[in-house]
């Protein structure tokens, strides 16, 4: 790893470090340039690698680019966050404390993901994530928290499990080619593809979707999910959603290009169309009777993870780097959407829906943020997910015009879902003791990273992405 | 098939821990007892930390001698000491749902078995020193029943205890069919799994503060 790869890591580690032994309120303005100062980093090593300069490959800072995003956002909100969730008493700050370290703590975990080589520490990285998030989830100190909690534990470690026999499996394959002590990384893999054994490479890909596929929320594996984004803290439901599961679908995206490389595209298309579809499928009709803002997101992320499946599925150029750039609107929308709704849960005292009227007259920023959020998720321009979704319809089309409508009638279902509950915060007035008003430029400016990625991608794709998008999609096909 | 007329002293001892590991694994469906599901990890894990030192001592791998005896003390001994002071708090006996009471659990493991070692018996994997062509079979059947041991067991002990011996199953898996994977990476694993087992037991300690109970039937407000 490079100079600046390290930097990445050690930012947020030592801010983890420096949380537990350092009081809340020094921590959390240095919380928030961690995240600013990571992003900072994160953007130079992608500009390098869009010049083909960069330490990484076009797949790695494409991936980089959704932890730039949220943690940079979840930095700045956390300022006002931890201090609106907690009382100024020792136990109060007891939570700050822990909260801002496992944040950082974190964060570091699923930078390690895509900056990593070597497929077992990949592995690692991704389990140390759940480890992390549980305790997070379980800082919200309810019974719902705690539930979640046990069954995100559970259920990731469990399907991680076939995710690490998919790294020893695929290791095991490679011993003829590359000798009985070699280091598991990505890349001598991809050289040696055409020497690995077909069908253990198939079976190596199989446990690799299943295992890294439950963490990355697709169905049917997703059941931890909206239990874990619904009733965990807002930014640890962001960082999940917006980082957690890009990170996962790094891993998979790795897992596929050394199967394509090695038996052809066939086995990862067909299986990424039905996981894809059955996502779509599951999270489209329950998005429709979610009564609960975070877990009607939570669905939302089940849906586009099923959606970027898809464009990997439909393998024609311009839905796979579809799918490339939905993986980073998908991580700035849902982010955005997170913070936003954290807000009004909080003025609101409720994360039910039915509860939340006259939202944008309440906050008149945070609601009008959610709404832009809400409707970018729906897939409506000129948001940067309508263009993602267009260029994987585009493709599908092409490939697959029978999927491609199904998908189309079940995206149709999915944006009824947003667009009902959302127009529904939005309606009438709020009762009358609920303030007005915004409080806080923390976590404004937190959001403000969210949107102004959610509209500028919708308005044009800087030509770096494009360049690390087209690069990406060739790796996925194999090449190098 | 293997012919077992043409098998070495060595492959014919590596063979039996492996239909051990598996006996004892499927002696966990089979248990309702907490003490005694601690008992089998305890004694499964002896099994993979012995494997770790026989496949280490016929590499000439001290990477692999050293793993085997970090396993040992961590896994069959800490480890189970650490979730007997835990079960104290908790009642002793593991409820076995009605629908599916032990003889279809073990049905349904022979079945989850018979998937395992039909899958390894396709591939062309014979790179394991340990005993080729059931070094995978017998990876997967761990990991498969721990599965559903997870599954048909709606106690948080008996849960942890499952991902437990899941691991060892993952374990037996890096030792046989990858054992030169770096050493670093090997002990990265466990601390990620000792991590993993802390915060099971912090979920726990909390869980029967709060409900007074370890059954994950109480567990069930979050739906739909």
């Amino acid at each position: 790893m490079s100079g600046l790869s390290w930097v990445i890591i050690a930012i947020p580690a030592c801010a983890a470090i420096a949380s537990w032994l350092l009081p809340a309120r020094v921590m959390r303005p240095v919380t928030a340039l961690a995240g600013l100062i990571t992003a900072g980093c994160i953007i130079a090593i992608v500009i390098q690698t869009a010049r083909h300069q960069g330490p990484i490959d076009a797949c790695s800072a494409l991936f980089l680019l959704p932890i730039a995003i949220v943690y940079g956002a979840v930095g700045l909100y956390t300022y006002w966050y931890v201090v609106a969730e907690s009382h100024d008493t020792a136990a109060g700050e007891r939570y700050r404390r822990e909260f801002l370290t496992l944040t950082n703590a974190f964060a570091c975990a699923e930078v390690i993901v895509p900056l990593v080589t070597n497929m077992a520490g990949m592995w690692v990285a991704i389990e140390a994530t759940t480890i992390v998030a549980a305790l997070l989830v379980r800082l919200q100190g309810t019974p719902a928290a705690l539930e979640a909690a046990w069954k995100y534990i559970l259920i990731a470690s469990c399907g991680l499990a076939l995710g690490l026999v998919a790294v020893v499996v695929l290791y095991a394959a490679a011993i003829p080619a590359l000798g009985a002590h070699h280091q598991p990384e990505w890349q001598a893999y991809m050289h040696a593809a055409k020497r690995l054994d077909p069908d253990v490479v198939r079976l190596a890909f199989i446990f690799a979707l299943i295992g890294f596929g439950t963490k990355m929320g697709l169905a049917p594996m997703h059941t931890w999910l909206p239990d874990a984004h619904g009733a965990g803290p807002t930014p640890t439901s962001a960082m999940l959603s917006g980082i957690v599961l890009s990170d996962a679908a790094y891993v998979i995206v790795r897992f596929a290009a050394i199967s394509n490389a090695a038996v052809g595209p066939g086995l990862t298309q067909g299986l990424f169309t039905i996981v894809g579809l059955l996502s779509l499928f599951l999270a489209a009709f329950f998005l429709l009777q979610q009564s609960d803002i975070k877990r009607m997101l939570a669905y939302s992320s089940i849906e586009h993870m099923g959606i970027v499946a898809l464009g990997f599925a439909f393998g024609i150029p311009v839905a796979v780097g579809g799918a490339f750039l939905h993986v980073v609107n998908h991580s700035a929308s849902k982010s955005l959407a997170f913070l936003a709704a954290g807000r009004l849960a909080e003025r609101y005292g409720t994360r039910e829906i039915a509860r939340i009227r006259g939202a944008i007259g309440t906050l008149p920023i945070s609601g009008t943020l959610f709404v832009v959020a809400a409707l970018s998720l729906a897939g409506m321009p000129p948001f940067g997910i309508f263009r993602s979704e267009l260029m994987i319809l585009a493709g599908g089309f092409t490939s697959a015009p029978w999927v491609t409508a199904a998908v189309l009638a079940l995206l149709l279902v999915a944006f009824a879902g947003i667009t009902r509950w959302v127009t529904a915060t939005t309606n009438g007035t709020a009762p009358a003791e609920i303030r007005h008003g915004e409080s806080g430029v923390f976590p404004i400016a937190g959001m403000a990273i969210g949107f102004v990625v959610v509209l500028g991608l919708g308005l044009v794709v800087p030509s770096a992405l494009s360049s690390l998008i087209a690069d990406a999609s060739v790796i996925l096909r194999g090449g190098r | 098939m293997i012919n077992v007329a043409h098998l070495t002293i060595p492959e014919a001892i590596a063979g039996t821990v492996a239909v051990a590991l598996l006996l004892v694994q499927l002696s966990l469906l089979r248990s309702v007892v907490l003490a005694e599901l601690i008992t089998l990890y305890a004694l499964q894990s002896l099994l993979v930390a012995l494997i770790s030192v026989a496949v280490g001592v016929i590499d000439h791998s001290w990477e692999l001698i050293a793993l085997g005896v970090l396993t040992f003390v961590a896994k069959t001994i800490a480890l189970p000491l650490y979730m007997r002071r835990l079960s104290r708090s908790v009642s002793t006996r593991v409820e076995i749902p009605k629908r599916i009471n032990v003889t279809l659990s073990l049905i349904l493991a022979a079945g989850v078995m018979g998937v395992a070692i039909l899958t390894a018996g396709a591939l062309p994997l014979k790179t394991g020193e340990f005993f080729p062509q059931a070094d995978l079979a017998t990876t997967l059947s761990i990991v498969f029943v721990g599965f559903l041991v997870a599954i048909l067991r709606p106690n948080a002990l008996a849960q942890v205890i499952a991902f437990l011996t899941l691991e060892n199953g993952l374990y037996f898996g890096t030792v046989t069919l990858a054992p030169g994977l770096p050493f670093v990476v090997g002990v990265l694993l466990l601390l990620d799994v000792l991590i993993a087992v802390v915060v099971f037991a912090v979920l726990v300690r909390i869980l029967v503060a709060e409900e007074a109970t370890a059954s994950v039937h109480v567990l069930q407000q979050l739906n739909g």
